[in-house]
């Protein structure tokens, strides 16, 4: 496995996935870059999240 | 008469108000049908006969004595399990939540006992609404009634397998990719993922918070609206709620589609993601038949499936492994493996990856919003395959992610999924419309056209 896939495991806290299932660890990191390349991030800046941030009248 | 396990809510409700009908004659009825039909379909996780008879003597009681709570009274319904119905348990489909009690009823269930309406028990899931269909779980994954070697979809899938042999007139499912329309495309039946925000959540086991609906699942589109019409309304303890007025979701069933126009998102089934061909001639038939009821049917272009695709794949790894981060740390062999591959690639993802995909997610919802200010509805494909064999593992997980539903999760539209057709092996095929926020009852309207003059939701599966 690579090696920063497995500190990245252990990180998560993963440590008993990495030690029973590894083959787990190793598909979701690969899926986890798959769905993620999938997206085109926004240029602009100023481009806001939805849901919306939204500032009630009382927090 | 129409066999009782075939009849709709607005035919019993009927026939409980000419007295030709009772509902513990009902009841009785569909508890007959489920005990022959479970063993081959698994539809159910936990029947609650005792609790349905209990139901349909208090409401046989109200009945005869003239107090009419509404059209869904006495109307049994069968609850996806990861909705809390109190006193049963919630599983989730999951050893890790077996012999979990629920202490109150969910919103949902809440409006429904309200309604008179009698719950049948808890439905088959896949694992916490994203592992399935799975062999490694407690309970057997249920089976499609048109042929049970054949997947029912998912994840509401003992919903979708329940309404389509038979065994109750109504369903709730949940829908955080798809999967109230998934059941709802390969069973051949009606599933509606309202407008996000149209209907509480609260008490339901969350999947993805900013992607998860409740949605009725029916037999007809007229059902589907009277189910609507109980479930809808704000709840201010559930944050995704919104204070929507919108109401009377069957106001506008009989109004046809003439003049109205609806745009056809073609290039999902043909370029994104080719479908198979029977479903591409049930969508041209679909076509066809709404044209000539009178709708202007334009080609319209939305961003690409894929896209869509993995920003909900994004947001629902995220969302899904704050949730279950505990239980994958220290439980981890307790999940089925499909349900512990879903859910692990969220531990993989950045806060950037997030925070992207919600930012582009407001670009897409302006792309969709954009076609639906010249388009009264969308018509795209829902399912692009007819049911995978369920044993066919490798089968499942090719058909499984080519589908056009995750678009509007990603962007909260209402979007419903009914019957178009039979593929060449005699298995439903399917057509999606989506409307504007808020206005499930026009999408309503399409789909009722639709239903009336194709017909398909006169057929039944062969069980």
């Amino acid at each position: 496995m690579d090696p920063t896939i497995a500190a990245l495991a252990k990180a998560a806290g993963l440590d008993k996935v990495l030690a029973k299932f590894p083959a787990d660890i190793e598909h979701a990191a690969a899926q986890a870059m798959g769905h993620a390349e999938a997206v085109k991030y926004p240029t602009d800046p100023a481009a806001e999240p939805w849901p919306p941030m939204k500032a009630e009248t009382a927090l | 008469m129409t066999e009782l396990h075939w009849l709709s809510a607005t035919e019993i409700a009927k026939a409980y108000a000419e007295r030709t009908l009772s509902p513990t004659e009902l009841v009785r009825a569909l508890l007959d049908r489920i005990e022959r039909l479970q063993p081959r379909l698994h539809a159910f996780i936990r029947l609650d006969a005792e609790g349905a008879m209990e139901a349909a003597k208090a409401a046989e009681a109200e009945l005869a004595n003239g107090h009419v709570r509404g059209p869904l009274h006495g109307v049994p319904v069968g609850i996806k399990d990861i909705i809390d119905v109190a006193g049963l348990p919630t599983t989730g489909h999951s050893k890790i939540l077996v012999g979990n009690i629920a202490t109150k009823d969910a919103v949902v269930v809440s409006k429904l006992r309200a309604s008179g309406a009698i719950v049948m028990g808890k439905l088959s899931t896949h694992e916490f609404a994203i592992g399935g269909p799975s062999f490694d779980l407690p309970f057997p994954p249920a089976r499609n009634p048109w042929n049970p070697r054949h997947h029912p979809g998912g994840s509401s899938s003992g919903s979708g397998s329940g309404l389509a042999s038979g065994m109750f007139p109504l369903a709730l499912g949940t829908d955080t990719g798809g999967s109230v329309r998934n059941p709802a495309s390969v069973c051949g039946i009606v599933g509606l993922k309202p407008t996000y925000g149209l209907v509480s959540r609260r008490g339901v086991f969350p999947l993805a918070f900013t992607l998860d609906h409740v949605g009725p699942m029916t037999r007809t589109v007229a059902d589907n609206a009277l189910l609507l019409d109980v479930l809808a309304g704000h709840d201010p303890l559930d944050p995704g709620s919104a204070a929507s007025n919108a109401r009377h979701f069957g106001a506008l069933l009989d109004r046809g589609v003439s003049g109205l126009r609806i745009g056809f998102v073609r290039h999902f089934h043909e370029i994104d993601m080719p479908a198979h061909p029977d479903v591409t001639a049930a969508l041209e038939d679909a076509e066809r038949i709404l044209q000539a009821e009178g709708a202007i049917v334009d080609t319209v272009t939305l961003p690409k499936l894929s896209e869509f695709a993995g920003i909900n794949r994004v947001i629902l790894c995220s969302e899904a492994w704050s949730i279950h981060a505990p239980w994958l740390r220290e439980r981890p062999e307790d999940y089925g493996a499909l349900a512990r591959r879903r859910l692990l690639p969220g531990a993989f993802m950045t806060a950037g990856d997030y925070v992207g995909a919600q930012r582009r997610r407001a670009e897409l919802i302006a792309a969709v919003n954009d076609k639906l200010r010249d388009y009264d509805v969308l018509m795209c494909a829902s399912s692009m395959d007819p049911a995978s064999e369920i044993e066919d593992a490798a089968e499942t997980a090719r058909t499984y992610p080519r589908q056009a539903r995750a678009p509007f999760n990603v962007t909260g539209h209402p979007a419903l999924a009914m019957m178009s057709g039979l593929s060449h092996n005699g298995l439903p095929v399917s057509v999606q419309f989506v409307g504007r926020y808020f206005e499930d009852a026009t999408v309503l309207r399409v789909a009722a056209a639709y239903e009336k003059a194709a017909g398909w939701h006169k057929k039944r599966p062969p069980i």
